[in-house]
Order: C-alpha cells, then sequence, then structure tokens
C-alpha cells in the first residue's frame, strides 16, 4: 500500500509539531526550575529562550525587552507566534485533520482535546503560579498521543513519516537544548563555576534524563559527560544518537532514499568526531550550529525525494 | 415545558390538509406501509420522544464534530436538522419509481453520447439545435469523445417530489457532482440507534451498500482491465462544504482522497498520482470538482484546484472521469423539459415517471403564459443548483414579481416556470407535536456496465411551516427514508 506525497508530508509535518509542542514545554519548564535555582547575581534572562528557538526577529517586532512576562506570553499563549506552544499543537491538529483516515480513530480526539485544552488552559498559565502545571499537562498529553499512536498504528508508511517527523525535531530540540549549556548563547556573565552544575542538572531533567544519566555515567553532573551522553549515547532515546539510528532505520526500506541517507551518514560521522573533554565552549556553540545546519539539510533531503517527487 | 402523556393525542390531532400525506390517509388512518412505525410511535409517552430526538442530536453531534471541525475556518456550521421519524415507502410502489429512474438515466446518457457524436436528435429537430449548443453547459471540448459503455453521467441524482395525488414526479436531474449520499447513510445509521425497536417488525431494504456499488461502478470504467483498478476521488479541498462526503466515499471504497496538486499527467498522457514510492497510474477519477475548475489547460485557466492536461489524458481513453467532463449538457432546466422525449426518441419507450409541466420563457407563447401569471407559478434559472435565484409565485410580493418579470424578459433563455406543485408532506416533530412538512426526495442512479438506484434516497424536509424550500443551504432538514417489503 503506498501513500500519496501529500499525506506523508502532513503526516511528517504532525510528527514534528507534536514533538516541538511537547519539547518546547520541556525546554521553558526546566528553565523555570533552573532560574529559580540560580543566584540572582547570575543575571540569566529569559530572552535565552527565544534565542535557542531562533526567534529573536519575530519576538522583537512585538516587544521590546525580553522579560519573563513578555517571554513566556510569547512562548506559551500566543497561538500565531511560530514558536509558541500553540502554535505547535494547532499545526499537528491541522495536520491530523486531513490524515485522520491513516490514523487510528482516537487520533483526531486526542490532539482535538489536547488542542482544546491549551486554547483554554495558555492565557491563564502565563503567571508562575500555574505555569508549571500547565507545561507538564500539555508534556503528559502529547505522551499520550505518542503512546496511542506508537500502540496502535500500523509499521507502514504512515507510521514511517509520523516517526520521521518527530525523531528529526527531537534532535534538533535536543541539540538546541545543549546549546545554552554552552553558555555562547547565555552571554558570558550567565557561566561560571557554581551555577554550570546547575544548567547542566536542568538540561537533563528537560530531556527526561537526568536519572538515567545517575545510573550510566554517576551521580557528578559535568559539562563534557553531560554532552557526550546527551549527543552519542546509543541507547538513550533522547539522545542524538539514538535518533539518528531511528531514521537511518525509517529510511531504509523507502525508495529512493539515496540522498537522505548520504545526509544522514555525514550527520552520523559528524556524531562521531565530537570529542566535548577536547573542546573549548566556543568550539561546542560552532559544532551544535553545524549540526542543526545538517539536520536542515536532512530535512530538504526528505521534502524533495518523497514529499516533491519529479514527474516521470 | 408541557410534554403530552403519550404522543397519541398529537398524532390524533395531525391533519395534512388538502396535501398527500405519506404516512397518513386523509381519514387520519395510517398507511399500509407506515402503520408499524406510527403505532409505536402513538404508544410512545411524550417524555420518551423527546428523549429520542435528544439522542439523534447527541449523535448527530458526535459525528457532526467531524462536520463542524472540517469546515471550521470557513466558518460554516454543516450540524444537519435531522427529523427521527422515518418517510415509508412500500417496495411495490419503489419499483415502480426505480424503475423510471433506471429509464431516465439510459435516455439522459444516450442525448449526451448523441450531442457529442451525430446529434441525431438535433438534426431530426426533436430538440432544438441552438438551446444546446448555446448553453454554457455544452463543452465543444468534449466533441467526438464516447466513453465506455457510452455512458457520461454514472452518477446522477435526481429530485423527486409527490404532488397532490401522490404521484412521484422528477423535479430535475443532477448530473454535475450531486451530493448527499453520506446523509442518507448517516441518517439510516442515527435511526438504527434511536428508534432499534423499529426495525425488530420490518423489512426494510438496507442501503449501506452504497459504497460498494459506488466502487463497482467506478470499477468497471477502469481503462486498463487488472483486479483492483486504481480510483481516486478528486475533491477541491478540505474547505469544500461536502469535504466530509468526499473523504467518506474515499474512506468507504477504499480509494484515496487526492487533490488536483497530488495528480498530474506525463507526456504519455496518462494520470499520475505523486507517491512517496513514485507516480502511480490513475485509472478512474471520480470527481467532485466542477468541470470547469478541473483542467486549466481545457477550461479555465486561473484555477489552481485542477490538473493540466486532464482532459488530454481523458480524450487519450487512459483514465476514466465520473461524471465525464461535458455531462452537464443535460443538467440545466430547459433541456429538461426533453428528457421525455429523449426517451420516446432513444429508448422507443413511454416515460415511466411523470416530470413537471414545463414553460420554457424562450418560446414567445410560454413567455406570455408565464408573465401573466407569475403570481401561480414557479420560476427557476435554467443554470442553478441548491435552490438559488427561484421564485415561488403564491409566495411572493409584487416587487420581487415585477424584479422576475424584468428578468425574463432580459435574458429568457435563463428561465423556465412550472405550476406550483403541492408537495407532499409527512409528519414531522416539530416542538412537542408531529405536525406536516413537505419535502422531496433524492435517490442516486449509478451506472456503468450495470445501472443500479438507490433503495430509497435522501429525503429533505422544509422544517418551516408551509415552506416549499427543501435545501439544507436554506433551513432544510432532513430524514431517513425507508423501501419496506410487504405489509408491518
Amino acid at each position: 500500500m503506498t501513500m500519496l506525497s501529500s499525506v506523508a508530508e502532513r503526516l511528517y509535518w504532525m510528527g514534528r509539531y507534536l514533538e516541538r509542542a511537547e519539547d518546547s514545554a520541556r525546554l521553558v519548564a526546566a528553565y523555570n526550575h533552573l532560574i529559580m535555582d540560580i543566584p540572582r547575581a547570575a543575571e540569566l534572562g529569559w530572552d535565552v529562550l527565544v534565542r535557542i528557538l531562533d526567534a529573536e526577529p519575530v519576538f522583537y517586532q512585538q516587544y521590546r525587552v525580553g522579560n519573563e512576562q513578555n517571554v513566556l506570553r510569547f512562548l506559551m499563549a500566543e497561538e500565531d507566534s511560530c514558536a509558541s506552544i500553540p502554535f505547535a499543537v494547532r499545526w499537528a491538529r491541522e495536520n491530523v485533520r486531513t490524515t485522520r483516515d491513516v490514523l487510528p480513530e482516537e487520533t483526531w480526539e486526542q490532539i482535538n482535546e489536547l488542542h482544546l485544552y491549551v486554547t483554554d488552559a495558555a492565557e491563564k498559565s502565563v503567571g508562575r503560579r500555574n505555569r508549571q502545571a500547565f507545561l507538564e499537562e500539555v508534556i503528559s498529553r502529547c505522551q499520550r498521543v505518542n503512546g496511542m499512536l506508537s500502540s496502535s498504528l500500523p509499521r507502514d508508511h504512515a507510521h514511517r513519516f509520523l516517526r520521521l517527523g518527530h525523531l528529526l525535531e527531537r534532535s534538533d530540540m535536543t541539540t538546541r537544548l545543549m546549546d545554552v549549556g554552552t553558555g555562547e548563547i547565555l552571554g558570558r556573565a550567565g557561566t561560571h563555576e557554581a551555577t554550570d552544575p546547575l544548567i547542566w542538572t536542568s538540561l537533563l531533567q528537560a530531556l527526561s534524563s537526568f536519572g538515567a544519566y545517575r545510573r550510566m555515567i554517576g551521580p557528578l553532573v559535568q559539562a563534557e559527560e553531560v554532552v557526550e551522553f546527551v549527543f552519542q549515547e546509543p541507547l538513550l532515546p533522547r539522545s542524538v544518537a539514538f535518533c539518528l539510528a531511528e531514521i537511518r532505520a525509517e529510511l531504509k526500506p523507502l525508495k529512493n532514499h539515496e540522498r537522505a541517507m548520504r545526509t544522514l551518514n555525514r550527520g552520523r560521522r559528524k556524531l562521531g568526531k565530537l570529542q566535548p573533554e577536547q573542546m573549548s565552549r566556543e568550539a561546542l556553540h560552532a559544532y551544535i550550529d553545524e549540526f542543526q545546519a545538517l539536520l536542515a539539510d536532512l530535512h530538504d533531503a526528505i521534502t524533495a525525494s518523497w514529499f516533491q517527487p519529479d514527474t516521470p | 415545558m408541557r410534554v403530552a402523556r403519550t404522543m397519541n393525542e398529537s398524532w390524533k390531532s395531525y391533519a395534512s390538509g388538502s396535501f398527500f400525506d405519506e404516512l397518513i390517509t386523509p381519514k387520519g388512518q395510517p398507511r399500509a406501509a407506515a402503520r408499524g412505525v406510527v403505532r409505536l410511535l402513538q404508544k410512545l409517552p411524550g417524555q420518551e420522544m423527546a428523549e429520542r430526538r435528544a439522542a439523534a442530536e447527541l449523535a448527530i453531534r458526535e459525528m457532526g464534530i467531524s462536520f463542524t471541525v472540517y469546515n471550521e475556518a470557513g466558518n460554516i456550521d454543516r450540524a444537519w436538522p435531522f427529523d427521527i421519524i422515518p418517510r415509508v415507502i412500500s417496495a411495490r410502489q419503489w419499483q415502480a419509481v426505480s424503475d423510471g429512474l433506471r429509464q431516465r438515466s439510459l435516455a439522459l446518457n444516450h442525448f449526451i453520447q448523441d450531442i457529442y457524436n451525430q446529434q441525431k436528435i438535433l438534426a431530426d429537430g426533436v430538440v432544438p439545435a441552438d438551446i444546446v449548443l448555446e448553453s454554457s453547459n455544452f463543452k465543444p471540448q468534449c466533441m467526438g469523445m464516447s466513453p465506455r459503455f457510452g455512458v457520461w453521467a454514472h452518477i446522477c441524482g435526481s429530485d423527486l417530489v409527490r404532488d397532490g395525488d401522490g404521484r412521484f414526479r422528477v423535479l430535475e436531474d443532477n448530473l454535475r457532482v450531486p451530493s448527499g449520499v453520506s446523509y442518507m447513510l448517516e441518517n439510516r445509521e442515527i435511526t438504527k440507534r434511536v428508534l432499534p425497536e423499529l426495525f425488530e417488525n420490518y423489512s426494510i431494504l438496507p442501503v449501506d451498500d452504497y459504497p460498494s456499488q459506488l466502487y463497482q461502478t467506478l470499477a468497471s470504467l477502469s481503462p486498463r482491465e487488472r483486479r483492483r483498478p486504481c480510483i481516486v476521488v478528486l475533491t477541491p479541498g478540505i474547505f469544500n462544504s461536502a469535504y466530509f462526503e468526499h473523504a467518506y466515499l474515499a474512506q468507504g471504497m477504499g480509494a484515496e482522497l487526492v487533490e488536483g496538486r497530488d495528480l498530474m499527467v506525463a507526456d504519455d498522457n496518462c494520470v499520475y498520482m505523486r507517491t512517496v514510492d513514485g507516480p502511480v497510474r490513475v485509472d478512474v477519477i471520480y470527481r467532485r470538482i466542477d468541470e470547469d475548475f478541473m483542467d486549466p489547460e481545457a477550461f479555465r485557466p486561473e484555477s489552481l484546484l485542477g490538473v493540466p492536461g486532464l482532459m488530454r489524458a481523458w480524450k487519450a481513453g487512459n483514465v476514466a472521469i465520473a461524471n465525464a467532463p461535458g455531462s452537464g449538457v443535460a443538467d440545466d432546466k430547459v433541456i429538461y423539459a426533453f428528457v421525455p422525449e429523449m426517451i420516446r426518441y432513444y429508448l422507443k419507450q413511454k416515460p415511466l415517471l411523470a416530470s413537471v409541466p414545463t414553460w420554457l420563457c424562450m418560446r414567445e407563447k410560454d413567455r406570455e403564459h408565464v408573465l401573466k401569471n407569475l403570481d401561480q407559478l414557479v420560476v427557476k434559472p435554467a443554470n442553478e443548483s441548491g435552490g438559488y435565484g427561484i421564485m415561488v409565485g403564491p409566495h411572493s410580493t409584487a416587487a420581487v414579481r415585477r424584479k422576475f418579470a424584468r428578468l425574463i424578459e432580459e435574458n429568457p433563455r435563463n428561465y423556465v416556470a412550472q405550476p406550483t406543485l403541492a408537495l407532499s408532506t409527512a409528519p414531522t416533530y416539530i416542538d412537542e407535536a408531529v405536525e406536516p412538512r413537505h419535502l422531496d426526495l433524492r435517490p442516486f442512479i449509478l451506472q456503468g456496465r450495470d445501472t443500479w438506484v438507490t433503495p430509497g434516497g435522501l429525503t429533505r424536509v422544509a422544517l418551516t411551516r408551509g415552506s416549499l424550500v427543501v435545501n439544507s443551504s436554506q433551513g432544510g432538514g432532513s430524514k431517513d427514508t425507508w423501501i419496506v417489503e410487504g405489509k408491518a
């Protein structure tokens, strides 16, 4: 059973947006924790979040200052801002709407409920009191959709393209998150010995991987080891290595996969070359930038190979 | 709110006046085929009747969720009003109607085939050539084509009414992209849910094999002999009000639901759909898009909905299109007046199904009659559907009649007039009582290798007292339609 390119494309974006909604919620939640733990003097700004998501130009069109209120409104409550959680949820839903017939019956219902929840609750969750509960609810509802899909969607093209979107988005968001730790993005003032472990711990928490880190690596949170763990650990489902291996498995059975495979293999080679203990913070930041560009190439390759196929 | 103890009281006082009523005789007795339904509903406590209606509304909302949501962006609410009292027709009576519809569909297809080929009917002067050839529905691009089995209109939705004597008459034939069949199927589902006990004592002809009948009809058109030809449903997209139906039918047939951009015509003049495994050749297109938007190369060049080259592929015989482009030439209220002639001309038979006397304003004598009797006639534009642009004489104001008189004089070809029919009524549950409301019926006729008529069809009901307008776009509702065998 083949699949229309346009349907595959919508499923791919559904996978991306659903993962983006969840990861954005994780990012904001982790940062929210972090900022309470950091001594005032460290002066971490909220605008970091906007920078991580590459949304500065859009943000500063609307707001003058990157303070807590503005940044969180931008990320949590504005359905029209392309970096927001409601935006990602809305587009996940839009893509389900036109692909309902290839997805399990409950998908539409669940994604609709998620959308209703976000629409209702986002506005009043920008303030500190309701913020965490809202973010946790978004995460858990996204997980519910993913769980339902992984337990009932046949392993055909529908699953494959959803999964490609999901894995690519996850790799992208994971590398963005790691960039916070390089300090480049925080600005020099934000990083010093005392705050470093706190930052890396919160990053691990954002990835639901702190427990796994302690068990597999040890109780001491150190920058180099965290970076290595999150990029290269083959057993960790949120690691970049894990995502790339899974992407490879999904690409393999597809016809016309040569271009995407080449790009993916470039990524895997680049991943192998990462040696955090020998890299400066600047070098690590530059590496992450390059890696994100590579993921963008992979997206382009997937789009060109399966969503915009040439005429015969 | 006072709720009657049982519905009996309300049924006893039910009176349809001079109109033919579908369920109740002029003496107030249930008609034979409807006896079981009426008896059961009479016994229902008023409270329970209200609960059943609420259950139906809930069921519709649940299905309707998909409806409203699909159309949300276009701001159209498609939660359609449904009346829970079914309309009952005996199988014997229906058989005659069904035969008449079959005959009509055959004749119409002969006509279209003739018009795009020899034009014998025009040469013989049975139908005036100018009204056919000057119609905007006549597509010169289709000249010389001869689709498989000589069939052009594979899916036809004819609107029937019953007059004061209870006789079925054809009001119009929709040959372009008739819709509504999914409502017919959903209506039956809802009735099964809310009045299940009615099904115990009745033998009601099932309607739910429509998607498989449609599949067989379409499959028979395939230009390639294959066990499973590739069939697609071509929709204008999610913002179309009938998108729900397009998705519903595609799913029911296991066909792909495609938009224009999913298809392409290659240098070999074959149609392909773009898939992740590369181009896949398409055999049959069930188009739910108006032919003017179908192929920017052949029709409107600005259309973004269509597939460039589709006409080329069709004319080369590499793809079947249902309904075939150009079918609309027989879907015109002026042409309608000639269908009985077509039946005699092509089939050498007497028309089995009555139609409605029609005055053509293009004829001077007819026009004079129409202009003199505007207050008694229904005036219709030749080329509109959905009940738009119609004037119902007895319900019109002097100003509206003056406007129509002017329209007719300006463009007589575009107007026809018919007597105001005493449309039949059926008991309809309004507020807490059973009241007569006018209705019509849209059966669907499928024609490919074989011909098939839906048992019943979609009954549309005008929910406003006295109103004759049943279109869902103008406040109409619908009813489940039963064709029942034997006596209850």
